[in-house]
């Protein structure tokens, strides 16, 4: 539902009426026209589109509407009679410190900041200041040059004193003892990427015989309630139907999807591969969990070694963060392997989620997810 | 990229969020400065129907303190923070932390509840706020109850909140003007999200010694032996011991990893127990 929104932007009242997902930089641009802040990355890196919004920089990319409503914005086309943004435009003009102009508004921006919140600033504490802004022009001399010279004639001559700190030496003590923390299980394991495909390898323990963890694992219908977030619609001899609910933080996605299974009894082990997509998310994931149980440390108790690969296109794959693939993985696996001793006890699997074959893909999805 | 469509509230009582986060399955999220929700929301990794902002909850704005303990509210803005509106549990720490957290113009809308419990393995002020041994207060539909930091976060993206539940404050101790405190995070550039973070805190006087490893690809690692090797004998542990550790600390670390960790931790304690 639309909202209406009151703002001041560059000194005047001005009435918008947009969707709540609505950026501020598209306010801008797109209902009051001040087509100078520029929009690039989106995600809040590149720096382009910082504006002014109650006399601090922020991002208008990831600043949305219902956060402005009453706001006083300066964009570039604003900043009239600011002595030291006048200043600002001017020693950027003489050290060069734009060439295509893309990054310059929301450089400004950031300059202003800077020069407002230090009074003496070195060149290191400028560039790293500078550092959520990206130019791809100029090599920062120029922009680095224009803002310490407007620091400059601020006319401090030191800086702060830093703050005290106690030059006792450090006298060692007897801590007292906090309750351990709890030791992570993290099942022991590899994590790889090959060509596009990730590949996490994983062995775990489970507290039945072999021959009983097998006569679930081979089972499909068995198994699949035990594996976190899925559902399994249709299931024959060698395939299945069926979707995979993943929830990662906000992350949230339902991959539905087919595909095939076969097992080897005599050797206790076995293949599901499968793909599915998820469509309002446009994204699409392919996978295969290779599985063997084997006797763990008794013959009462066993060891599942699972290796899955999994590949993701679309919007879930520009989540580039693959070292948190591991935990996630992990999480599912414990999940899934407490689930699967609970059904071999006589119980049912944990009433948090149902699960599917695909829920395997479901731990594919997140991990990648994470990536 | 434009968001996927959301509706947003504002509400004004703790009641009226909780109401709004009970009133639909899995689609509604919490936003408060939106710093790392909002590039989610962008890239359409999250696409949550309902938002329920924050910031405009009574006392989640506010700073105070007592004898004991300095509570910020959980909207307070990392900018806040960075400029010293919070008076100091230790001596510089939290200026320091919250100075290295992205960039500016994030860090003036950010906020330090959004980031503990958005619960990033990368985030500051998990790690932080697991070495000061700070508590979160929240508020769920059976009341208020308290979180240590030490069991807060479970793993990525996950805390031992409910889904129902509001963070409204966190709360950390004070420390003696004896306390010292090392801070150090290795990031490929700066603002980015960091490979290693190390954390560092030691106070005689209430014999208090804590270790904490961050972006270890899940929740803090809190190593007591380190803690008290340190305490005990005032000297940087050698790397090596370090690293073995962190080897047989269950976590299943790579080798780069480790490596990063170790030398972010003897940083920082080596900076914590300089007397310059």
């Amino acid at each position: 539902m639309p909202e209406t929104l009151t703002l001041t932007v560059n000194g005047e009242d001005c009435t918008v009426t947009v969707p709540p997902r609505t950026q501020l930089a598209e306010v801008l641009r797109d209902h009051l026209d001040l087509t100078g802040t520029h929009l690039a990355c989106e995600q809040g890196v590149c720096g382009a589109c910082t504006v002014m919004m109650n006399g601090r920089p922020v991002r208008s990319c990831i600043t949305y509407a219902h956060a402005c409503d009453g706001a006083v914005i300066e964009t570039i086309e604003g900043h009239r009679g600011d002595p030291v943004m006048d200043q600002l435009r001017d020693a950027f003009s003489r050290h060069h410190a734009l060439q295509c102009g893309f990054c310059t508004p929301g450089m400004l921006a950031t300059a202003r900041d800077i020069v407002t919140r230090f009074d003496v600033a070195d060149e290191a504490t400028i560039r790293h200041e500078l550092s959520g802004n990206l130019c791809r022009c100029t090599g920062y001399v120029g922009i680095v040059g224009a803002i310490s010279e407007v620091i400059a004639a601020k006319g401090a001559t030191s800086a702060p004193p830093a703050p005290a700190r106690d030059t006792k030496p450090f006298a060692p003590f007897e801590p007292v003892e906090t309750a351990a923390a709890p030791t992570p299980t993290a099942p022991q394991g590899s994590v790889s990427i090959e060509g596009g495909w990730t590949v996490v390898k994983r062995s775990f323990a489970l507290s039945h015989a072999p021959d009983s963890v097998w006569q679930l694992f081979r089972d499909p219908a068995r198994v699949a309630p035990c594996i976190p977030g899925a559902t399994v619609e249709s299931l024959d001899a060698e395939s299945f139907t069926g979707a995979v609910e993943i929830r990662f933080g906000p992350i949230r996605a339902r991959f539905g999807g087919r595909g095939s299974y076969d097992n080897d009894d005599a050797a206790r082990a076995g293949t599901i591969r499968g793909e599915g997509d998820d469509k309002q998310g446009k994204s699409k994931v392919r996978g295969a969990l290779r599985y063997a149980i084997a006797e763990g440390t008794t013959p009462q108790v066993s060891r599942a070694e699972v290796e899955l690969r999994f590949e993701i296109d679309g919007m879930l794959a520009q989540f580039n963060r693959p070292e948190l693939v591991t935990g996630f993985v992990d999480y599912i696996l414990a999940q899934f392997a407490a689930n699967c001793d609970a059904v071999l006890s006589g119980g049912e699997a944990g009433p948090a989620r149902r699960l599917s074959v695909l829920g395997m893909l479901w731990s594919v999805l997140k991990a990648r997810f994470s990536r | 990229m434009k968001p996927s469509p959301f509706e947003i509230s504002r509400p004004v009582t703790l009641d009226a969020a909780q109401a709004a986060l009970r009133g639909d399955d899995h689609g509604t999220k919490l936003i408060s400065g939106g710093q790392s929700l909002g590039p989610m929301l962008n890239l359409r990794l999250a696409r949550p129907a309902h938002l329920v902002d924050v910031t405009a909850l009574p006392g989640l704005a506010d700073i105070r303190e007592t004898d004991s303990h300095v509570e910020i509210g959980a909207a307070v803005t990392h900018a806040r923070i960075e400029d010293g509106e919070v008076p100091d549990p230790i001596a510089g720490m939290l200026r320091h932390v919250a100075s290295g957290i992205a960039y500016r113009a994030v860090r003036n809308r950010g906020t330090i509840g959004g980031s503990l419990c958005h619960a990033d393995p990368a985030a500051d002020w998990v790690t932080a706020m697991t070495a000061l041994g700070a508590v979160l207060v929240v508020r769920g539909g059976t009341g208020a109850r308290e979180i240590p930091m030490a069991g807060f976060m479970l793993g990525a993206y996950r805390t031992a909140m409910a889904e129902d539940e509001v963070l409204t404050t966190i709360r950390i101790p004070r420390y003696s003007d004896q306390a010292r405190w090392g801070y150090y995070k290795i990031c490929r550039k700066v603002g980015e999200f960091a490979d290693a973070i190390a954390a560092f805190v030691a106070d005689p006087a209430s014999r208090t010694c804590r270790v904490v490893f961050g972006s270890t690809g899940g929740a803090p690692f809190v190593s007591a032996e380190l803690a008290r090797q340190i305490a005990t004998t005032g000297a940087v542990p050698p790397v090596e011991t370090v690293k073995a550790v962190l080897r047989d600390s269950g976590l299943n670390l790579s080798d780069v990893k480790i490596h990063q960790l170790a030398i972010a931790h003897s940083r920082a304690v080596t900076e914590a127990l300089s007397d310059a």
